[in-house]
């Protein structure tokens, strides 16, 4: 039992319930003191000390029930008289008697055949076929479960697998002796084929379900982290609109990561509480009398964050996550102010407060969208916020640098850069494409704490997270 | 705390019965992690919305078992000098200022000042000791010879500097006071923790804990509740206004109405002779249930069709 509640832990860890080995240590010694015997204080006990919030609760339970599901599989045969419509009230008392006398006339078909035929004669004498004839659902669910442990079907990963398992349980379990034999009677012509058929159909879709019930449960969060994967590797323009529900999600669950380690400071100051335990300890060197002060304020720093994003054509394909990202930024962190430029520059971060994030989006393309102008565009700034940022303000700036041969207006940029603690220019183009052409990023670099390329979100997850931890 | 010490948390339907018979009715999922708390010895972590016994567990517990309950409010800026210890200042100083005058009795006969020095440090040092120690709630807790209740209340209000110095509260019943050492509970206090989701807790903080969310009650659950806390209630009325509260809650509220709402109008209606819910009654007592002027007008309109339906359902049972 132990070691199934292992295996239940390994399933929970696939759907991103972080299990240390403690904790697992901790089931087991929970699992000992409430025993086995009652299944929901079984499970309320786990639950507390396995999932942590109240979304790790609910994937804990649906796998619980899953996982510890005790129902056996029905290899019974399809009933042909269940098609009879009458809704009789003795039906249900006759129905298993039917079914019995069903099995029993279909054995006797069975029987009659394997007389000529010696193929059909040897399978029937096989355990296999003699569990489904007899129905004999322990019998068979444990040699399935046998032979997916030999096939090693916990180790399914992705759902094109699903068939190849399936194929390989059948094999193990010795269904190509049924297959032979259904082969042998065609080529008879024998009146037990559709029988024989019917039980092989029954096995199979067993098989098939049994298989897609443990696929579910062991491979389901393996796809998905697999899927999280490839979508923070994949270049942001390249998403698809179908995918940008998804990535909206990513790029939630990825701040909040980050916020969460948002912390305020603390600083040390010439006013505020005395703190008496460091003014007596630094006092008794003078006779205990308190000659120097000392004293403790808390200070909270907030840190803010000035977003400036482009929105013109030339970064048009990213210009949707770069503002998604912002979008979700602003949601997630507590002071972040939004702007939007291309040949003029405007604030959006009521846009974002107000409306759902496609509307938003839109919004602030329609609006701000157009030819590139930087120069004015930062003249456009630093007349809405130059004043505001001081050195506890992270500017961000996303855009290509693309400035159709303007003026650069650099001495703003500059000013930017002396005030502010950060200024972090984020560049959809690759390294090795900027100051070609008209871009001016080599220019602005010089006024920036920081540049980087970002085109995908596995960038901008390093990328904010290097924006923390500096404004810790 | 040893098990044999407290036959009341013998088993989760002994705590149970327990937890009722001092007027606090829990649901089985409660009762379990109180037995498992107190058999594994950890603490437990109790989130859920305002309002729905977090606090009162705790409470109860203490009033159970006869054990001192200890209580820690957390808030933002909250530190150890007022959660473990503080020094006393004022005796630390009339020391030293003693130790001044006593001096030249101490050293007497002390020939050069190598020798004096010598003779000081055969004076044990009492500036730093237990005698000059103020003990704040947590270090309390500890010093307990019976055991007690630690409530942590709104750990979710503190800052996180604040949870890392519960860690080794937490695993090892422990404070380490960097000028004597290492003070250990005297015996291990049961430890409750209550969070409002205001921001996440620390992931190390959550390891060490049994994780409690206590939901908003079921319906029969809570006319159970109201049932032990006014007694006095008519059997019709407190289903229909459990009933009511439960319609209230299936609303975009700003904060829906938990059971010490439910429970302070029950108190209220029952104050007003009331018989059964009917709409005026409702409206005019509507502020005992919502706590924001938003929420009682957002009900407002609705308020009629929500009695209506809560007394026909009544009906039909």
């Amino acid at each position: 039992m132990q070691s199934n509640l292992v295996d239940f832990i390994q399933v929970l860890r696939t759907r991103e319930v972080r299990i240390s080995p403690a904790e697992t240590l901790d089931a087991v010694e929970v699992a000992r003191r409430l025993g086995y015997a009652d299944r929901n204080l079984l499970r309320d006990g786990l639950a507390m000390t396995l999932a942590k919030t109240p979304e790790e609760e609910v994937i804990f339970l649906h796998c619980f029930d899953r996982f510890f599901q005790q129902d056996l599989a029905d290899f019974s045969a399809p009933d042909p008289l269940d098609t009879d419509p009458e809704p009789d009230s003795s039906a249900a008392e006759n129905a298993s008697l039917q079914a019995q006398e069903f099995t029993a006339t279909q054995a006797a078909a069975l029987q009659l055949a394997a007389e000529t035929n010696p193929e059909l004669a040897s399978l029937l004498q096989a355990p296999l076929m003699q569990n489904l004839l007899s129905n004999d659902r322990t019998e068979l669910t444990l040699a399935m479960n046998q032979a997916a442990e030999r096939v090693g079907l916990q180790q399914i990963q992705m759902f094109t697998q699903k068939g190849q398992f399936t194929r390989r349980i059948l094999d193990a379990m010795g269904e190509e002796h049924i297959r032979n034999a259904v082969i042998s009677l065609e080529r008879d012509e024998s009146p037990a084929l559709p029988v024989l058929q019917r039980y092989r159909d029954t096995l199979r879709e067993q098989v098939r379900d049994y298989v897609e019930r443990e696929y579910l449960l062991h491979a389901e969060g393996k796809t998905r982290q697999f899927m999280d994967e490839i979508l923070s590797k994949t270049r942001l323009n390249n998403i698809e609109h179908l995918y940008l529900h998804k990535v909206h999600e990513l790029i939630r669950k990825m701040a909040k990561k980050l916020a969460s380690r948002h912390s305020r400071r603390r600083k040390l100051l010439k006013r505020g509480r005395l703190d008496m335990a460091k003014t007596l300890r630094k006092g008794i060197p003078h006779d205990g009398i308190m000659f120097n002060t000392y004293w403790r304020q808390v200070r909270k720093e907030k840190p803010q964050i000035l977003a400036v994003c482009d929105v013109s054509g030339s970064v048009a394909a990213y210009a949707k996550f770069l503002l998604l990202f912002l979008y979700s930024l602003q949601d997630i962190l507590p002071k972040v102010r939004s702007f939007a430029f291309s040949s003029h520059l405007g604030e959006v971060s009521s846009y974002f407060a107000e409306h759902p994030v496609e509307k938003a989006i839109e919004l602030v393309n329609w609006k701000y969208g157009g030819a590139t102008d930087y120069g004015s565009s930062l003249s456009d700034f630093a007349q809405l916020a130059l004043d505001d940022i001081n050195s506890n303000t992270t500017v961000i700036i996303l855009g290509d640098a693309r400035n159709n041969n303007g003026d650069p207006k650099l001495d703003i940029m500059q000013g930017i850069y002396q005030r502010a603690r950060q200024v972090i220019w984020l560049n959809p183009e690759s390294r090795r494409a900027w100051g070609t052409g008209d871009s001016e990023m080599l220019r602005y670099q010089s006024a920036c704490h920081f540049s980087a390329e970002c085109n995908n979100l596995k960038q901008l997850e390093r990328i904010v997270d290097q924006l923390l931890k500096s404004s810790r | 705390m040893h098990t044999q010490d407290f036959p009341q948390l013998d088993s989760v339907e002994i705590i149970e019965q327990g937890f009722e018979s001092h007027g606090y009715i829990c649901s089985r999922k409660i009762a379990t992690a109180v037995f498992l708390a107190f058999q594994l010895r950890k603490p437990v972590l109790v989130e859920g919305p305002p309002g729905v016994g977090k606090t009162e567990l705790a409470k109860t517990l203490a009033l159970l078992l006869e054990t001192p309950l200890i209580r820690l409010q957390c808030y933002e800026g909250l530190d150890e000098a007022k959660a473990l210890y503080e020094w006393k200042y004022g005796k630390q100083l009339l020391y030293t200022q003693v130790l001044k005058e006593k001096l030249g009795d101490l050293l007497q006969g002390a020939q050069s000042l190598a020798e004096s020095v010598a003779k000081l440090h055969q004076f044990g040092d009492i500036f730093y000791s237990e005698e000059f120690l103020e003990p704040r709630p947590l270090l309390k807790a500890m010093q307990q010879e019976k055991g007690a209740i630690l409530l942590i209340d709104e750990v979710d209000k503190s800052d996180y500097e604040f949870e890392s110095l519960l860690l080794e509260i937490l695993s090892d019943y422990q404070i380490s006071i960097p000028e004597i050492g290492t003070v250990k509970a005297r015996t291990a206090p049961m430890v409750f923790l209550t969070s409002n989701n205001t921001r996440d807790i620390s992931d190390a903080l959550k390891r060490r804990c049994l994780h409690l969310y206590i939901p908003f009650p079921t319906v029969e659950l809570e006319e159970r509740i109201v049932l032990s806390r006014v007694p006095g209630i008519d059997e019709q009325l407190r289903h229909q206004l459990v009933g009511f509260v439960h319609s209230l809650r299936e609303l975009d509220l700003k904060k829906a109405p938990a059971i010490s709402e439910t429970i302070d109008w029950a108190r209220s209606l029952l104050l007003l002779h009331a018989e059964h819910l009917e709409e005026e009654l409702v409206r005019s007592t509507l502020n005992v249930l919502l706590k924001y002027e938003e929420d009682i007008e957002a009900t407002d309109s609705e308020l009629r069709a929500l009695v209506r339906n809560t007394v026909a359902d009544d009906h039909a049972h």
